[in-house]
């Protein structure tokens, strides 16, 4: 800072006598600007002279008085240049100043774009800093909390289907309440929630609430799953399985600026309509994922979930039975209650820290309960390890390998196990009788953060229950509803989270998003040559990679046609494109074989392998 | 500020233009390329006034096209440092407002507005607010700003604008 101030000095050879200040100590001056008028010291019928400065800065102290003498030489005033906190184009936008045509070495300083949709205008570091504490300070003046929204499958889910043209994109029933109700969580640090349908985008955060997907268009999936594969169009013409994706040149653009979704919802309401384009979830991506029209795959569309009602003018309603933002909301009312209690009761200096108090207060839904599972773990893994121990542990509840005194559910697969068994004969004679209920119990619960009533998901004597693995909707690429690593302190010290990526995450990131690129670039020129240029090893290996992939999709959708009408064949076959971005889960088979969990062996190998090519990238 | 000047204009016109309405489409086409366009010399194109004459038509060899040089009196809108405006402001952030005095856009940055006007993100549309709220600056509003700074591109303008000056602000109607 001091090396940039500079004095300012009698600008004649005689002393002089200084009039009238025309500005104050601490005052910004522009270049030109009048900043004195002085006359010569030697007669005072001389003529007064105004003093212009030369340099754009601060006046940081004035050092002659008005009134007084200053001889040659003497400092008047000391100017602090201006710094260019604030760039807009390449232009400072403080003092005005043409950075291109200024020395090079300051432009530097301004380096953080703070408005996602101006990317050009940049602040330093010092003012981003100071511009997140005003934020942190109203947001708790105001006594609210940061909530950044994912779109895609979360709120919004959109078809390129042949579906009625107003229905192209579709809305969850609530979102226009939603969306006040986001008025509630405005910017700033620790002070971030998140909401996402998928949670290994935020690399699992803890201050992130995975929510159910919202997935209107049955047919259609996530697009963020590996592009399908180019033998899948004929097949898909065929329409065989209207389940998968047809999707192979919409990747969208990758955006690595992840408060986008958030701050975009206004647009995205505006011109869905016109967008032709399916869902993409999760992904921090810009909103423009455009697709050519010709390139609409014609498919037979499946039969809707909800009845299409035309009415007069030719719009459609539609009764969406999806009423999980209602839960949403009560989730992230209880988040900002329990925040702001905290905040309160600790005498509101240590600001609390949305990282612990989601997973505090989603440790509270099912506390005190103590859990045995039947079924739902294999008997080859570690309790420990599975997703439902994990899922259950993040509500709070305590698991155990077996009955113990405390049990008050035992959460079964199907009738007729030993558990089961012996359940119902401890709970005859005991006043506190054991729930027994079936997983689908666990995960309604982990999607709604509320303890649901057991009674509606009693385990049917005989009966088996479907959702051994977690249900269609709450996994439907991916398993388990939640799963929450315990808080750590590892984006403690940053100013938000998004901000704490280490390089070497941001490098992981890129690399991702190159690949997601690599990919789509080789799927959608199926019809030209492969691409000869920059085919590197990875290429090749990603290229070996899919037509593996291939050969276990087929044999999964053949599985897919066998259980028709059993809607989780959906996720099984969307399940199989994406080993390498969702995390496999340890999927649950055990004391009933089924054939399908073979094929998760492969994927397991496969997805090691995968592990293995890019650890060895780095 | 406005300039009502001479200037030169090259048309470049396909053969197929050439018959009884050959110069109508000169006009036409000068009109259509000129007008609403920026140099950095003489700012912005804004209306041609007068078309004070069509040169003669010289054929491009090997190609047919024909190029007539034109001489027009335009009004052009040419920003000064310094030059006091009024702005419509269209974006409200942190880090400061954005303004469009015509077709020329500008930004203040937070530090050229007036101390006493806080930033207010929770009303909607957000806005800088004084602390006796009795002024209040959001989208759409009319404001008087100076310039402090142009950048000049050979196809653009763009200003730097700020609001620290006696009689700047916003415009009462």
């Amino acid at each position: 800072m001091a090396a940039n101030s500079m004095p300012i000095s009698v600008p004649s050879e005689k002393p002089l006598k200084l009039v009238k200040w025309k500005v104050k100590e601490g005052a910004f001056v522009s270049h030109g600007q009048i900043l004195f008028l002085y006359s010569d010291s030697s007669g005072d019928s001389g003529e007064i002279k105004k003093y212009k400065v030369a340099r754009a800065g601060t006046i940081v102290s004035i050092k002659v008085r008005e009134g007084d003498i200053a001889d040659p030489g003497t400092c008047i005033a000391d100017l602090e240049e201006c710094r260019h906190p604030t760039v807009m184009k390449e232009m400072c936008a403080e003092c005005g100043a043409d950075l291109r045509a200024e020395e090079v070495q300051k432009h530097d300083v301004a380096i953080v774009p703070m408005v996602h949709s101006v990317p050009e205008l940049k602040v330093s570091e010092e003012l981003a800093q100071k511009l997140g504490r005003e934020d942190a300070d109203r947001l708790l003046k105001n006594r609210k909390l940061v909530l950044l929204v994912d779109l895609d499958q979360t709120l919004v889910h959109t078809t390129n289907d042949n579906i009625p043209p107003n229905l192209k994109g579709k809305t969850q029933v609530n979102l226009k309440a939603f969306i006040y109700f986001r008025a509630l969580f405005p910017c700033g640090d620790n002070m971030v929630c998140i909401i996402d349908d998928r949670e290994d985008v935020w690399r699992h955060a803890s201050n992130l609430i995975h929510v159910r997907p919202y997935s209107f268009f049955q047919s259609t999936g996530d697009i963020n799953a590996p592009p399908p594969l180019p033998e899948d169009k004929p097949r898909l013409a065929i329409g065989k399985n209207g389940s998968q994706l047809p999707t192979s040149n919409q990747m969208p653009t990758l955006d690595a600026e992840p408060e986008k979704d958030g701050k975009e919802i206004k647009d995205k309401q505006t011109d869905e309509k016109e967008k032709s384009v399916e869902v993409e979830n999760g992904k921090i991506l810009s909103e423009k994922p455009d697709i050519k029209d010709g390139e609409k795959i014609d498919k037979p569309l499946e039969p809707p979930p909800c009845v299409w009602v035309g009415n007069a003018d030719g719009q459609i309603e539609v009764d969406d039975a999806d009423d999980y933002l209602i839960y949403l909301e009560d989730i992230l009312k209880r988040i900002h209650k329990h925040f702001y209690d905290i905040y309160d009761s600790m005498g509101q200096q240590p600001i609390p820290d949305l990282k612990f108090i989601i997973p505090d207060v989603k440790s509270k839904v099912l506390a005190g309960s103590s859990l045995v599972f039947s079924g739902l773990v294999p008997t080859h893994q570690r309790l420990e390890t599975s997703r439902a121990y994990q899922v259950a542990k993040s509500l709070g509840a305590d698991v155990t390998q077996d009955f113990t005194d405390k049990t008050t559910h035992l959460v079964a697969i199907r009738s007729g196990t030993a558990k089961v068994n012996a359940s119902r004969k401890m709970g005859d004679g005991k006043s506190n009788k054991i729930h027994v209920v079936t997983p689908e119990w666990l995960w309604t619960c982990a999607e709604r953060w509320e303890r649901v009533d057991e009674r509606l998901y009693p385990l049917q004597r005989g009966g088996q229950s479907s959702a051994r693995r977690p249900p269609a909707h709450c996994s439907s690429p991916p398993p388990p509803p939640v799963r929450r690593r315990t808080p750590s302190g590892r984006f403690m010290d940053s100013l938000n989270p998004l901000l704490s990526f280490s390089s070497d995450d941001i490098a992981d990131m890129d690399r991702e998003v190159e690949d997601i690129f690599n990919e789509s670039d080789e799927s959608s020129s199926d019809d030209e040559e492969k691409p000869t240029d920059d085919v590197d090893d990875e290429e090749n290996i990603s290229e070996d990679r899919l037509l593996s992939l291939e050969t276990s999709q087929s044999s999964q959708d053949r599985l897919g046609e066998n259980k028709e009408g059993n809607d989780s064949s959906d996720s099984n076959t969307e399940d199989g494109e994406r080993p390498r971005k969702r995390p496999r889960p340890s999927t649950p088979p055990s004391d009933d074989d089924v054939p399908p969990d073979d094929d998760d062996s492969s994927w397991n190998l496969m997805g090691a392998a995968l592990e293995r090519e890019f650890l060895a990238q780095d | 500020m406005f300039y009502h000047i001479s200037l030169e204009h090259e048309i470049l016109l396909h053969p197929r233009y050439f018959g009884p309405q050959l110069l109508d489409t000169v006009k036409q086409k000068l009109y259509t390329e000129v007008e609403g366009t920026c140099t950095g010399k003489y700012g912005f194109v804004i209306a041609v006034t007068t078309i004070d004459s069509i040169g003669a038509g010289l054929i491009q060899p090997g190609q047919g096209f024909v190029v007539y040089p034109v001489k027009y009196k335009a009004i052009v809108f040419r920003p000064f440092k310094g030059e006091v405006l009024d702005a419509i402001v269209t974006q409200v952030n942190k880090v400061g407002m954005f303004a469009q005095i015509g077709p020329l856009s500008c930004f203040i940055s937070h530090h050229s507005i007036p101390a006493d006007m806080e930033f207010c993100p929770n009303v909607n549309p957000p806005c800088y607010k004084s602390k006796q709220e009795d002024n209040v600056i959001q989208e759409e509003d009319v404001i008087r700003l100076k310039i402090v700074g142009t950048r000049v591109d050979a196809t653009g303008i763009f200003a730097i604008g700020t609001l620290m000056d006696d009689y700047l602000g916003l415009v009462t109607q």
